[in-house]
């Protein structure tokens, strides 16, 4: 077989890893964005509540939650394609570390910013939505880049619950084919030139965002 | 001409510095004799922290000689560590090593570089913490001793090593006013033992009592270079003159 | 089929006996990833052409899945004619992904040391070897003790990984309960949990330590 056949064969996978990485993100922005804000506001036992959930999403390891989402839903009747049970789990997991960025971006905000707010006579949804958001929104981009790049490599998950994404691909190939070392080196070169792009442009948002620090050599 | 060779702590020649197109030590020639005590002052951007800093490699140069205890130095490590070994350093900002103890930041090279054993490395440095007035802090960490209290330990880090040469970068100019007095007593302490040493500092008193010399820098030259009394009575050059009136109000 | 709590209940004692395994993964795994993660952060720091090298490599590694790293070892090796059992290829793997990500934590360990600290090390004479063992390493593990705590947590949520090998972890069985019973749901979910408060566990306990354990050398 030859590395084009190889390639083709992976590159027939890349919807599959596309569309759930989409899909995904579906899940994680709101989600994100929601308990993220939640969590900011929240006091008392609302709190507890929205700290439990994301960390439930965030803590789990995230393979395991996808096989008991696959496996567990239809036990209690609820019949998902396989398709949205990976995004949902994926995306929700990738959502709850959103989350905490977006938490976290609000609480890096100067104080002031709320009381000038405040002073001006503003609603709290107001202050909210058109002074502390934007900031954070803009603060916490670099890390959302991150995590979107997490949720493109995590979606390698869903060949083990049969969605026929590059890695699943690449699996099907070898078995028509022993030749594990250019397929399986061309797999993690597809994974790479889908991710760096991602990633270099997180770093551009990064120099926009935060003030150049200078790379430092040597010991 | 042997010994007076033999009598020079450091000589410098024609040395010569680039920042990429800045020229920041332009053609500097100096002679410090053993047991000398040169305060080199100036103002900010003058060069003197990077003149005293070529002394022990930390900064390079591209052109001039460097003869440190009759040791021309070159652009190699082997005499980097031989100036490092011979000269102490005191910066600015201590630079103490904030995860060791004040005995262990001491001992520290006289284990690693001077190969003593763990016992005489720390009678030696309980020493110099008492030749700074200060051993009953050794056991505490930097993080719980005064900016005052730190910059002696420093000094007595750098004494550890017996050094030659004591080369202060602007030791006080971290410090508020009323620990300032209590480095500066360490520091004519050792000039009265008779120490060689090269200090920046802007602490003209200091400079009066202390100094045998006194170097004035200005944009990457020496412009001036007389001794104490007769820099601060009548000083040459007019930018020497400007220097001291702004130090002075 | 329903949900079954006795059941469930049931096969606790079974995926706990492999919680040994799991621990010794994600122990080893951390200390491989530490140890080759630190030699690229010090090469990388080198500069030179092995210093942009390296620089490449950690990216690349960063850009793709541990799943995928996983089966490059699994599959690629015993092409060459090196067998090593699965769990040696396991920990291997998550050495390697970790290794990138443990790297940047070092860097920022390291860039985050004054700058003075190498000039007054310098000064006393000390080598560069000595510099990275008593000055630099000490101030870079106090800076890095949390991140690198959180990256423990996410390597032992990584462990279930190698239940693809067939590696006998926590996760491989559940598996085993399941393809010998015919009910998924259970054994999962159990493993789950079990993996969710393992993670929060360690997480509360490494918060502990640091509290405990860096509190003297702060101001």
């Amino acid at each position: 077989m030859s590395i084009l056949d190889i390639w083709l064969g992976i590159l027939e996978g890349f919807r599959v890893t596309a569309g759930i990485t989409i899909y995904g993100l579906l899940f994680a922005i709101p989600f994100g964005l929601v308990f993220g804000v939640a969590q900011y506001l929240a006091t008392g036992f609302v709190r507890f509540v929205v700290t439990s959930v994301i960390e439930f999403w965030r803590s789990s390891a995230v393979i395991i939650l996808l096989f008991v989402f696959y496996y567990a839903l239809p036990v209690i009747g609820v019949t998902l394609s396989a398709m949205t049970v990976g995004a949902m789990v994926l995306g929700l997991n990738i959502g709850g570390y959103a989350s905490q960025a977006v938490r976290a971006g609000l609480q890096a905000l100067d104080r002031g910013q709320k009381e000038a707010g405040q002073a001006l006579g503003l609603s709290r949804p107001t202050i909210l939505l058109r002074i502390e958001l934007p900031q954070a929104l803009v603060a916490m981009s670099p890390t959302f880049i991150n995590h979107i790049i997490q949720l493109v490599k995590a979606t390698s998950l869903v060949s083990l619950i049969t969605l026929t994404d590059m890695t699943f691909r690449a699996k099907e190939i070898s078995q028509i084919a022993y030749e594990p070392v250019p397929i399986y080196l061309s797999l993690l070169m597809a994974y790479f030139v889908a991710c760096y792009p991602i990633a270099l442009f997180g770093r551009w948002v990064e120099r926009r965002v935060n003030p150049v620090r200078e790379a430092r050599n040597g010991i | 001409m042997h010994d007076t060779a033999h009598d020079l702590a450091v000589q410098i020649t024609a040395l010569q510095k680039w920042y990429g197109a800045f020229h920041v030590l332009k053609d500097i020639s100096l002679s410090v004799s053993r047991g000398a005590r040169i305060v080199i002052c100036g103002p900010s951007g003058s060069g003197k922290s990077t003149l005293i800093r070529c002394l022990n490699g930390l900064e390079n140069y591209q052109q001039g000689t460097v003869i440190l205890g009759g040791t021309r130095l070159g652009d190699n490590a082997r005499d980097t560590s031989l100036a490092r070994r011979q000269t102490g350093m005191v910066f600015q900002n201590f630079n103490l090593f904030p995860h060791l103890t004040v005995l262990s930041n001491c001992t520290l090279a006289l284990r690693r570089v001077g190969g003593m054993a763990r016992g005489e490395a720390e009678s030696l440095a309980l020493h110099h913490l008492e030749r700074v007035r200060i051993p009953e802090q050794a056991y505490k960490y930097p993080a719980q001793l005064s900016g005052g209290q730190q910059q002696r330990v420093a000094i007595a880090r750098a004494l550890c090593m017996n050094p030659r040469l004591m080369l202060f970068d602007e030791p006080t100019s971290a410090l508020d006013p009323e620990m300032i007095k209590e480095v500066l007593e360490v520091m004519t302490g050792l000039a009265h033992d008779g120490m060689t040493m090269i200090c920046v500092t802007h602490e003209m008193g200091f400079a009066r009592e202390v100094a045998d010399e006194v170097v004035f820098m200005d944009q990457g030259s020496i412009v001036e270079q007389a001794a104490p009394a007769t820099f601060f009575s009548t000083p040459n050059h007019p930018r020497a003159r400007s220097f001291l009136n702004t130090l002075l109000h | 089929m329903e949900f079954d709590p006795s059941f469930a209940l049931s096969t606790v004692p079974t995926i706990l006996s492999a919680i040994g395994m799991t621990l010794l993964v994600a122990a080893c795994s951390c200390l491989g990833a530490a140890v080759i993660g630190f030699c690229l952060e010090i090469t990388r720091r080198s500069g030179g052409v092995q210093g942009l090298a390296v620089r490449f490599l950690i990216d690349f590694i960063r850009a793709t899945p541990v799943l995928v790293w996983l089966y490059c070892l699994y599959f690629i090796l015993p092409y060459y004619g090196i067998r090593l059992d699965a769990l040696t290829v396991g920990i291997a793997g998550l050495s390697i992904y970790f290794s990138g990500y443990l790297a940047e934590v070092f860097k920022a360990g390291i860039d985050a040391i004054a700058e003075g600290q190498q000039e007054a090390a310098k000064a006393l004479g000390l080598g560069r070897l000595d510099r990275i063992i008593f000055v630099i390493a000490p101030q870079m593990l106090r800076n890095i003790a949390a991140p690198m705590g959180n990256y423990f947590v996410s390597i032992l949520k990584a462990t279930p990984y190698l239940a693809v090998l067939a590696v006998p972890e926590m996760l491989g069985q559940a598996f085993d309960i399941a393809s010998e019973t015919y009910r998924y749901a259970e054994p999962l979910m159990v493993a789950g949990i079990i993996f969710l408060s393992l993670a929060l566990g360690i997480s509360q306990g490494i918060k502990w330590l640091e509290r405990r354990l860096l509190a003297p050398m702060s101001r």
